[in-house]
């Protein structure tokens, strides 16, 4: 009797909280991506909504980072210019078709931080070119990526997130380097770092074969042509 | 008598007296160091910790690194010690390593000694650099937080009375970020983590 009055419970219990993952897991719609852009404000609403929109529909959009970054950008002292310029690399790089998880991270920091605009801006531009140019490199090597679902054709065609995440880390390296200091010209010493920074995240978010695919394929001197981009 | 034989006289008996004094000189050299090691003012705990939390020039991050630093060895030395050793030969001993969940994230402890704090919270790329407050129940100056995370790479800080703190003696490596520290912790996966 006892236990059958508890299994009453059990029901609404179990979909409440599965009500409660589902609303936690739940795309945050265009409409509120739009109303903290009018709050920043931007100059060219239509522009940096379109390429949200195309944002979303990638598998690998970090839609609640970026909402927060809007919000803290949209809530923060910089000059509505200021704001506006915090937000153009990442709009760039979202038409570009470029992961922005680092971008957005790093933004995200340098408000945390208190840094000044340009400092932030300057950083967050220097990131954007490097992962243009460490996915061009990864082009150039034969490493491609295909949409999720597609049939993977070569071994060297990766699906989207995979790929995403070589380059976010590959130029996420590269950037920190020459953040601390580091020379464009020391090829091997950017080797080993972004060997580190791959062999350390195998096997956590890095499928191993595309370590031992990327690592097999970039030499130090490609590292170096790539770190040159992003300071000349 | 001649004064030339007084002076004999005296010359003689300070020779004497000089002889017979000698013997006891022998080894006096020694018997000195020997007297003052024994007398040398040993440090004592009280004192050695006193001087420890003494005010340095360095100012109050000065007095942390120093304390930090040495509560981050014996908490090493610790951890080492636990993980390699267990006293009832049975039971888990403390982990550095992080504890893994049944929804694949893991429980990682995040520790800083601060002696003199008011307030320590972690900021990182894993709680979007809002801050985590850290806790210290039993007032011993450790200031920890277990907080469950998935399989990455992490950069974060502490930040101790609102000032930015990034180099925890625990971090996988440190990279400058802002023109200032940031740790790391890669979570699960391969060599460095």
């Amino acid at each position: 009797m006892r236990v059958a009055r508890r299994a009453r419970w059990i029901g609404p219990v179990v979909l409440l909280l599965v009500a409660l993952g589902l609303s936690a897991h739940a795309e945050i719609p265009l409409a509120d991506y739009e109303a903290v852009l009018l709050a920043i404000p931007v100059s060219d609403l239509g522009h940096v909504l379109g390429a949200i929109e195309f944002g979303l529909s990638q598998p690998d959009f970090p839609a609640f980072e970026t909402m927060q970054y809007l919000d803290r950008l949209a809530a923060s002292r910089y000059s509505a210019q200021e704001r506006e310029a915090l937000l153009s690399d990442i709009v760039v790089a979202l038409e570009e078709g470029l992961p922005i998880e680092g971008l957005v991270t790093k933004g995200l920091e340098g408000l945390a931080r208190g840094v000044p605009a340009a400092g932030i801006q300057q950083s967050l531009h220097q990131r954007l070119v490097l992962l243009a140019e460490t996915r061009d490199l990864l082009y150039a090597k034969g490493i491609f990526s295909v949409a999720p679902g597609s049939p993977q054709s070569v071994d060297t065609a990766l699906p989207t997130p995979r790929f995403n995440l070589l380059v976010t880390h590959i130029s996420d390296t590269i950037a920190d380097y020459l953040e601390g200091g580091g020379s464009p010209f020391e090829g091997q010493t950017l080797m080993q770092e972004v060997r580190f920074r791959l062999t350390s995240l195998e096997g956590a978010i890095l499928n191993a074969t595309d370590v031992e695919l990327v690592l097999k394929r970039i030499e130090p001197a490609d590292l170096t042509r790539v770190a040159l981009s992003a300071v000349s | 008598m001649k004064p030339i034989d007084i002076d004999d006289v005296l010359r003689s008996a300070l020779r004497q007296e000089v002889a017979e004094t000698a013997a006891g000189l022998d080894g006096l050299e020694e018997r000195i160091v020997l007297e003052l090691g024994e007398r040398r003012p040993r440090l004592r705990v009280g004192e050695w910790m006193r001087q420890l939390i003494a005010p340095t020039r360095s100012g109050r991050i000065g007095q942390l690194s120093l304390v930090g630093a040495t509560a981050a060895v014996c908490l090493l030395i610790g951890f080492f010690a636990a993980t390699r050793f267990s006293l009832d030969g049975g039971s888990p001993a403390i982990r550095l390593e992080p504890s893994r969940n049944a929804d694949g994230t893991q429980e990682v402890l995040f520790v800083l000694p601060a002696l003199d704090a008011n307030e320590v919270s972690v900021v990182g790329n894993f709680n979007s650099w809002e801050p985590t407050t850290l806790s210290d129940e039993d007032n011993d100056g450790i200031w920890t937080a277990s907080i469950p995370l998935p399989p990455g790479r992490y950069e974060y800080a502490f930040v101790i009375d609102g000032r930015w703190w990034g180099q925890d003696p625990l971090a996988d490596e440190y990279v400058h970020s802002f023109g200032e520290y940031s740790s790391v912790r890669y979570i699960g996966g391969g060599d460095g983590a």
